[in-house]
């Protein structure tokens, strides 16, 4: 294979790059937090109409987006409403991926201390992981992209062997009655269902990275697609495993749907670990895709050199991870972040298509 | 030059420090428990003399614990086959905090006990009755180590008798784990509840039954089973070895069994179940529920003791077949009865058929179920056929 300089992507990439950026922690707490509004075992209906309201919104990112080729949103923000609103807009945006990026590594690190790693401290187990990540991301988007496209095919091989094992203990009851409330809390759930696709908003710059950016809405609907029917699943098994009840009590219930089985013979009995050691990787993934879009947006914004600026993000990000003190200010956070995502969506999507509406098809501007 | 031997020495400090583990613990060192075992307070020997030279700390006798420690090297499946050496060792902590007990055994043994390797946990019906089983299993839910696979049952008597073996090179708590297979060849065992599902059970706030076993002679057995009411989490009752195999049949958990019933020579006549389906239907007529019970089984006729006829002449199948249905609707009137009138606790999960079937009127009964349950009528209906008479036909 040869190695591009061109900082281009293929559309397959970008639908595996948006995959590894979204496909996280969540995995390992949807199912709680899903059960926990939803009630009634039609969770994992709220998660096919989440991912369907949330691909209209990548939609409307990915359209905007295309008409300025090669431009990411930290740029063309800035022409569209003038250099101080589009300024702001970036920089609300880089809050946000800085907080996303300090909230996965810190969930990663839970995770990591509560059931491998008992004992070792937590900037252990932090700082590792944030200097690799700034080697990887001081690389550029295409370095990120071919690691993605091996960690990817492993994290998804792992997950669906854990699953497939996890079978066993799988009751189709669990899952019974369908809509046996009403489709009241199937809506009630969107509201945690939206949250797990938080971060979709890197769109707005992948698509300025893609090759062939006529293929931005084909690859970026199909990494989405793949990406719901991943949430899909792991709804599906985790609950008919443990069923609602167990799962809405557990912190962590895809890793305790995977103790609760074992599987005696096998090349490991217990599937929990090498999941979690695979899905550190997955988390690792989605850091380094924040990190990327962070220092990306800074450099673009302010018309610096993007490798001081990866440098410097390290400390602010490593703060990030450590300001919730507990695991309990941990998921306040994650659901903060959420509500983060949808006002985002509101003001930066919706308002610049708005803006480029009026300038350009009702002004007839040139922008 | 100078430079490319820099790179060399720094790049190999890194790998020094990299293949260690921050957190490793050598497994010889530490002790692995198995078993676990909850009892009424009781002070054993040792704690009593303990306690009288004041060794105490502030705490209410409320339960006594023993954990099953096990050498590092049977957790593997291998197990010790010196005889000489017992291969466990029971440890027991009397206090009102699991966690607490846990943690007084370090100031008794030299090794951390670690819960990584728990099989089996059982609890005293008699503890059942004080304390509810929320209470009771609110630590071993919560904790890291232990694994949510872990298998749940009742004693009978005290429950660290179970823990106890007197074969040699037998680890107590293996042993009950292994007997699970058993499944396959009587529906008298039930399916196990592991801890994940005994959760989701006090969630519902459903009754529930737990495999009970009973010692006696230092052999544990499997006999029936012990009712634990939803609402409450306290033991009501125990069930018979034939209910337990009835639950089994009409939770759809069990393929296997025999039904003995006598003929009319009063001679004993056994029917091997081959395969068994049970279908619970909520039947709603305004106010009025009910439910419909379809038993379907087939099997086969396996012994007779009648020697004067033979099981395939003419008219002796279907008389066979009209003892062991009446034999069955026996069997499972005596379970209905004593679950709706004595206990009171719809162990069975009608509820979840009927929370499949019929949601908006479940909601309107959930928070009174098991009353609920104790009224209503159960309708049953056998249908058993016989299909063959083994190798011996004539």
């Amino acid at each position: 294979m040869f190695i591009r300089t061109d900082d281009k992507i293929t559309a397959a990439q970008t639908a595996v790059f948006l995959n590894n950026t979204l496909l996280g922690a969540g995995i390992l707490t949807l199912p709680r937090s899903v059960s926990q509004t939803v009630k009634t075992p039609d969770a994992w209906i709220s998660v096919l109409l989440g991912g369907v309201i949330v691909m209209l919104a990548v939609l409307v990112m990915v359209k905007i987006s295309q008409q300025f080729p090669g431009q990411t949103v930290f740029q063309y923000a800035g022409r569209l409403t003038g250099r101080f609103i589009g300024g702001a807009l970036s920089l609300l945006l880089i809050l946000y991926f800085i907080t996303i990026a300090g909230f996965e590594i810190r969930t990663l690190a839970e995770v990591t201390l509560f059931f491998l790693l008992e004992g070792t401290p937590i900037w252990a187990v932090i700082l590792p992981f944030l200097w690799l990540s700034t080697y990887l991301v001081s690389g550029g988007i295409n370095s990120i992209a071919r690691v993605y496209t091996i960690v990817f095919p492993i994290s998804i091989m792992i997950l669906l062997i854990s699953f497939l094992l996890s079978l066993r203990i799988f009751d189709i009851e669990h899952l019974r009655p369908v809509l046996g409330n009403g489709v009241a809390p199937v809506f009630a759930g969107l509201k945690s269902t939206v949250l797990i696709f938080t971060g979709c908003e890197v769109t707005m710059t992948l698509v300025a990275f893609m090759q062939d950016p006529k293929q931005a809405v084909k690859a970026i609907l199909g990494g989405l697609a793949v990406l719901m029917g991943i949430y899909l699943l792991t709804v599906v098994i985790v609950i008919g495993g443990i069923s609602i009840g167990s799962a809405s009590t557990s912190t962590w219930p895809t890793i305790d749907l995977m103790r609760s089985f074992e599987v005696p013979g096998f090349f490991f009995e217990r599937m929990e670990f090498p999941f979690m050691v695979i899905w550190l990787m997955q988390m690792f993934c989605n850091f380094s895709s924040f990190f990327f879009q962070a220092s990306l947006g800074l450099s673009q914004i302010f018309k610096l050199k993007v490798h001081p600026i990866i440098y410097a993000l390290v400390p602010l990000l490593f703060i990030s991870a450590m300001v919730p003190k507990s695991l309990s200010d941990l998921f306040a956070l994650g659901d903060a972040i959420g509500r983060m995502g949808v006002v985002l969506f509101l003001l930066v999507p919706v308002l610049l298509s708005i803006v480029w509406l009026i300038r350009a098809k009702g002004l007839k501007q040139h922008v | 030059m100078c430079r490319r031997i820099l790179v060399l020495l720094s790049s190999l400090m890194i790998l020094a420090t990299q293949t260690s583990c921050w957190s490793s613990k050598e497994i010889e060192d530490l002790a692995l428990y198995a078993g676990l075992a909850l009892d009424t307070a009781e002070l054993s020997p040792t704690e009593q003399k303990l306690e009288e030279q004041g060794s105490t700390y502030t705490k209410r006798n409320r339960i006594t614990a023993t954990v099953q420690v096990v050498p590092a090297n049977s957790v593997g499946g291998i197990e010790s086959t010196d005889g000489s050496v017992s291969p466990y060792m029971n440890v027991t902590g009397t206090g009102d905090s699991v966690l607490e007990i846990f943690r007084q055994y370090s100031i008794l043994r030299e090794r951390p006990i670690i819960g990584h390797h728990l099989k089996v946990i059982v609890v005293s019906s008699e503890l059942l009755k004080q304390q509810s089983m929320n209470q009771l299993m609110d630590f071993v839910l919560r904790d890291n180590d232990i694994r949510p696979s872990t298998m749940v049952f009742i004693s009978h008597g005290r429950a660290e008798e179970t823990m106890i073996s007197k074969q040699k090179g037998v680890i107590p708590a293996f042993h009950i784990r292994d007997m699970m297979r058993n499944q396959k060849r009587t529906s008298k065992v039930l399916a196990p509840v592991i801890l994940s599902k005994l959760d989701s059970f006090m969630y519902s706030k459903r009754s529930y039954a737990l495999q009970n076993l009973v010692t006696a002679n230092g052999e544990v057995e499997f006999s029936g089973a012990g009712v634990i009411k939803g609402n409450t989490g306290h033991w009501v009752g125990a069930l018979s070895q034939e209910d337990t195999e009835c639950l089994s049949w009409l939770t759809n958990r069990g393929q296997s069994g025999v039904i003995k019933t006598y003929d009319w020579s009063n001679e004993p006549i056994t029917y091997e179940v081959k395969s068994l389906k049970s279908k619970i239907t909520a039947k709603v007529d305004g106010d009025h529920l009910s439910f419909d019970v379809k038993l379907t089984t087939e099997g086969r006729l396996s012994e007779t003791w009648n020697e004067e006829e033979y099981p395939a002449a003419t008219h002796l199948p279907q008389k066979a077949e009209k003892l062991f249905n009446k034999r069955l609707e026996q069997m499972m009137q005596s379970l209905f009865h004593k679950l709706q009138s004595d206990y009171k606790a719809d162990a069975i999960g009608f509820s979840s058929m009927l929370k499949i079937q019929e949601p908006a009127l479940w909601r309107k009964l959930e928070d009174h179920w098991d009353e609920v349950f104790s009224r209503t009528p159960i309708h049953l209906e056998v249908d058993l056929k016989i299909t063959d008479f083994g190798s011996f036909t004539l």
